[in-house]
Parts: structure tokens; C-alpha cells; sequence
């Protein structure tokens, strides 16, 4: 199971995280972190890998089915 | 659209050696962005092709994009030519990858997965230290926000953590 995200988890503590991992920070990366949905992240660290994939197809189900719907539009104008 | 549990139950119960990398990967770790396709770098020991061979020849496997009717002959001899296929199968897209950038090939790989159980399959998947080194070795401008929001998740997480 994923560990509670607690508030040291903040963007903040994601250099230490990546030192440890043996990362260097890059600003160009870092420039992009401002857009990250945190919560969705949060979430999905509550699942298991197989629920997290789960996730997956039914936004992959959704992406189709919003494909299909604009596709049928544009046909009926 | 890829089924991505049947893709994985294929390479599983066909006993191939691969290891899970890319966008599948991504969302294995918690990724919340859409990937369509299953990447995987395959171990290219003679027996394993045979296994790979085995385990997709009946589900159609052919070039994505190629126009149809081509010559295409899905055996232990057209992967030993080549490295990387991209392929069609019944199941989905598949990305066979002989080797990544930044990670190298399934040997170098191997000690870098963490085993995670998928629709009730065990299979390697790269950790996510590792699969951020691969992604920025890739260089890809499309792959900016992905690496943002994986080093996002790596700085919640933390670097290592057994999924299985």
C-alpha cells in the first residue's frame, strides 16, 4: 500500500526525492511541475497498480467514446 | 482501443521475459495521463523469443502503420533482425523493445523492476527512479509534462517501494 502523503511531501521536498534517486533537478522539468494535478496524484497512490490501470482504460474508454461523438458531429452537419 | 490486461496476461501465461516500461509504467506508479499503447523490452535469449513468438502468434501480430498485406512473418527469425517492433495485435498496440535509452536492454533492466501483480499476474515493471532516467535520456520534448508529473510522484512516494 502507498504511504500517507503528508504535508512534507510538498514540491518543495521533490529535489531530496530526486537526489536520493540519484537525479539531478532540471529546469526545464521543474518549470512544468506548476501544472501537476497533486490530488489526482494522491489518489492514485491510494490504489493498487491494478485499480491505478483500471483508471487507465476507463479514461482511454472516454477519450474513444468522445472521439466517436465528435466524429458522428461532424458527419450530421 | 488496448486491452491492457489481456496484453499482459499473454506475455504472462507465455512465460516471455519482459519488463514493463513507458506510459503502462507511468500509470503502474500513478500516473494519471493516457497512454495508449503497452511498451515492454523483451529479453532476446534465444529461448524467450521463442516464448514471445508463441505467445503472440495467434493474436495477429503485425507492423503498426505498414500498409496491409505486407510480407510480414511473425517468427524467431524476423525479431532476431530487427530490435524494436511496433505492432498491431487483436489485443492492442504492443511496443517490443529490444532496448531503451537511458536504460538499456532486459538484462540491465531486470535488477531496476519492481514486481507488481496486474489483473492477478505477476510481471516486472521499471521502477520510477529508473523510468525518469529512461524518459529524459529519451529527450522528447512531448515527454515534459510525463516527466514532470513522474518526478512529482517520485517526490510523494518516495524512490523505492515494492508494488506487489
Amino acid at each position: 500500500m502507498a504511504r500517507p502523503v503528508s504535508s512534507s511531501d510538498a514540491p518543495s521536498d521533490g529535489h531530496h526525492a530526486l537526489r536520493a534517486a540519484g537525479l539531478e533537478p532540471d529546469p526545464v522539468i521543474e518549470a512544468y511541475k506548476a501544472g501537476v494535478d497533486r490530488t489526482l496524484l494522491r489518489e492514485n497512490l491510494r490504489l493498487s497498480p491494478t485499480e491505478r490501470v483500471r483508471k487507465l482504460i476507463a479514461l482511454q474508454e472516454l477519450a474513444e467514446e468522445a472521439r466517436r461523438a465528435g466524429a458522428a458531429a461532424h458527419r450530421g452537419r | 482501443m488496448t486491452d491492457f490486461g489481456a496484453l499482459v496476461k499473454a506475455l504472462n501465461e507465455g512465460d516471455v521475459d519482459f519488463v514493463i516500461v513507458g506510459g503502462l509504467a507511468a500509470a503502474v506508479h500513478g500516473s494519471a495521463r493516457l497512454t495508449q499503447d503497452v511498451d515492454c523490452v523483451y529479453s532476446r535469449t534465444p529461448a524467450n523469443l521463442e516464448r514471445l513468438v508463441a505467445a503472440l502468434r495467434g493474436h495477429g501480430p503485425y507492423l503498426r502503420g505498414a500498409p496491409p498485406g505486407l510480407p510480414f512473418e511473425w517468427s524467431v527469425a524476423t525479431i532476431e533482425r530487427g530490435l524494436n517492433f511496433t505492432l498491431t495485435t487483436d489485443m492492442g498496440d504492443l511496443d517490443l523493445l529490444g532496448e531503451i535509452p537511458g536504460g538499456g536492454d532486459y538484462d540491465a533492466l531486470r535488477p531496476q523492476a519492481v514486481e507488481v501483480v496486474l489483473f492477478g499476474h505477476r510481471c516486472l515493471c521499471l521502477d520510477l527512479a529508473p523510468l525518469i532516467r529512461a524518459k529524459r535520456a529519451a529527450g522528447r520534448p512531448k515527454d515534459l509534462e510525463a516527466l514532470a508529473e513522474l518526478e512529482a510522484l517520485l517526490a510523494a512516494r518516495g524512490p523505492s517501494r515494492d508494488l506487489a
